[in-house]
């Protein structure tokens, strides 16, 4: 018994310390001041990690939208309201499947990526010799990678809502019928800007915070050779789309549950 | 002890969890030589390499490069110390989304202020040295083994150090690149005035152009000398790496029990 509370004690520990290395991995990335070479390398990150991303968004927001408007239309014509098919799809993407779905695809698509990318530079050596250079691998490397993720993730979920009320439409206006105005105007009336499109917005950012910096430590950290590269990078699609998960419960009680 | 060589090592204990890979160690590296570090697998060779670039820290002891105890410098001092030490590390460590001449260039543009045309220059000269200035636009994923590594030796020296490290350099090679490299190792020696610090387990290639030799083995300095001298040496443990004998001081057995206790062995589990 005292040795399993012991274990107990130690195992948290050791998650509290790999916690705390992975804060202090991030703060000293972030910590640093920009410059015109730092901007280009942003850019080049938000190309890699955000751009590269967009053909996944749109696909599956396009198809998301669609199926949603094809069961939303069938469970409110049953009442009769098939009118409110738009609001329907237009509050269910931007509260939760915008962020939730985009925020998973992009911890799939670009979070894995990230990790891949960071285990290999270290497995090959490049980020000692950078280091050897005396150029922080945490400024070169990691910071332009996080700034890249915070800032792709949010403008991503946008998009995905946009395709996706597009979707909704195709399918509830131009396929089964219903009155374009009723689509769009119930959509206007019920979605509000700030209650529900910066709400979405909001969980957006706190997933490209977590996204982002699962997959840079899980790279930064990983055992440099092939099974560590690919045992961290399904940590990062593990432990990030959990993290997206359960953070959106919490979120969403935050925002949506008092009231 | 007179702080004489341009790399000390003193009373140096390192490990690795529990495992001690050095055991109060001390070494002087005379600068202007060729210094090979040799010693069988797993001896903590590259271990040793990333202690004196300051990548690890000791347990215990001190390394001094260039006077300076490395574990009390600033970040800033400890890079500028760096910019005087050029490192080829095993794999070359190319970055591989910057072309052949941008690898070389970088390490100039992050230290130095120089125009487009002296830079320009300059790398072009550090790949001719290593004969490819014809190469200076592939990227790395299509240079072969040796060229990587040659490339990566031009990087190492662009900012013209006064020691360089290498780890491992003929490991993997065919044997053109080897004497490619060794000729390249040797006349960068010479002609820059460097100091230079191997680390290798190819005893003929080695010692062909090493000045000194320290060989290591379970976590001691076994012998520091001339290769002509370890040659000849009587010590039994020397004696087995020189001239590679299977068995010896150093098993070839992985410490086990007696193989027939276990192939006779029938009890119920396997």
């Amino acid at each position: 018994m005292i040795n399993f509370i012991a274990s107990m004690g130690s195992a948290l520990i050791y998650r509290l310390s790999l916690m705390g290395r992975a804060l202090i991995m991030l703060v000293q990335a972030v910590t640093v001041m920009p410059s015109p070479k730092s901007g280009a390398r942003l850019i080049q990150q938000l190309y890699v990690v955000g751009v590269q991303s967009l053909i996944i968004i749109l696909v599956s927001a396009l198809f998301i939208g669609m199926v949603l408007g094809l069961q939303g239309y069938t469970l409110l014509a049953a009442y009769g309201s098939e009118q409110a098919v738009g609001q329907m799809v237009a509050l269910t993407l931007v509260r939760e499947l915008s962020p939730v779905v985009a925020g998973l695809l992009f911890a799939g698509r670009a979070g894995s990526a990230l990790t891949a990318e960071l285990g290999l530079m270290k497995a090959t050596e490049q980020l000692a010799s950078l280091e050897m250079f005396g150029v922080d691998p945490l400024h070169r490397i990691v910071a332009p990678r996080f700034w890249a993720g915070i800032i792709s993730l949010p403008l991503l979920v946008a998009i995905f809502s946009l395709v996706g009320v597009y979707g909704g439409h195709l399918v509830a206006v131009e396929w089964l019928g219903v009155y374009s105005g009723s689509y769009w105007g119930n959509m206007q009336q019920a979605v509000d800007f700030n209650g529900d499109v910066m709400s979405g917005m909001i969980k957006a950012l706190v997933f490209a915070f977590l996204i982002t910096w699962i997959a840079l430590y899980q790279g930064y950290a990983c055992v440099p050779t092939s099974q560590g590269i690919s045992a961290a990078t399904t940590r990062t699609v593990v432990y990030a789309s959990l993290a997206i998960l359960g953070f959106d419960f919490i979120l969403t009680a935050l925002m949506f549950g008092g009231a | 002890m007179a702080l004489n060589g341009i790399i000390e090592i003193q009373n140096l204990s390192f490990s690795r969890g529990s495992r001690a890979i050095f055991k109060d160690i001390n070494i002087s590296i005379d600068a202007g030589k060729i210094t090979v570090i040799m010693g069988p697998s797993g001896t903590g060779k590259t271990t040793l390499l990333r202690l004196i670039s300051g990548q690890l820290q000791p347990d215990q002891g001190k390394v001094m490069l260039f006077g300076h105890d490395i574990a009390k410098l600033k970040r800033k001092q400890l890079n500028a110390l760096r910019s005087r030490m050029g490192v080829l590390f095993q794999s070359g460590a190319l970055f591989t989304d910057l072309s052949v001449f941008d690898n070389v260039a970088f390490p100039l543009r992050e230290h130095l202020n120089l125009s487009a045309e002296q830079l320009h220059d300059r790398v072009l000269l550090k790949l001719e040295a290593v004969g490819l200035r014809g190469a200076r636009d592939l990227m790395p994923s299509h240079l072969s083994g040796g060229m990587a590594r040659r490339v990566a030796l031009a990087r190492a020296v662009a900012l013209e150090p006064e020691i360089i490290l290498y780890d491992e350099p003929f490991a993997g090679q065919d044997p053109i690149a080897m004497a490619v490299l060794q000729r390249l190792i040797k006349d960068l020696n010479d002609d820059m005035q460097l100091t230079s610090v191997l680390v290798s387990h190819d005893i003929a290639e080695a010692c062909a152009i090493a000045d000194q030799v320290i060989l290591l083995g379970e976590g001691k300095v076994l012998a520091h000398d001339s290769p002509a001298a370890l040659q000849s040496s009587e010590d039994p443990a020397v004696r087995q790496f020189m001239h590679g004998e299977a068995d010896g001081v150093i098993p070839f057995h992985y410490s086990a029990g007696p193989l027939a206790d276990e192939l006779l062995y029938s009890g119920g589990e396997v």
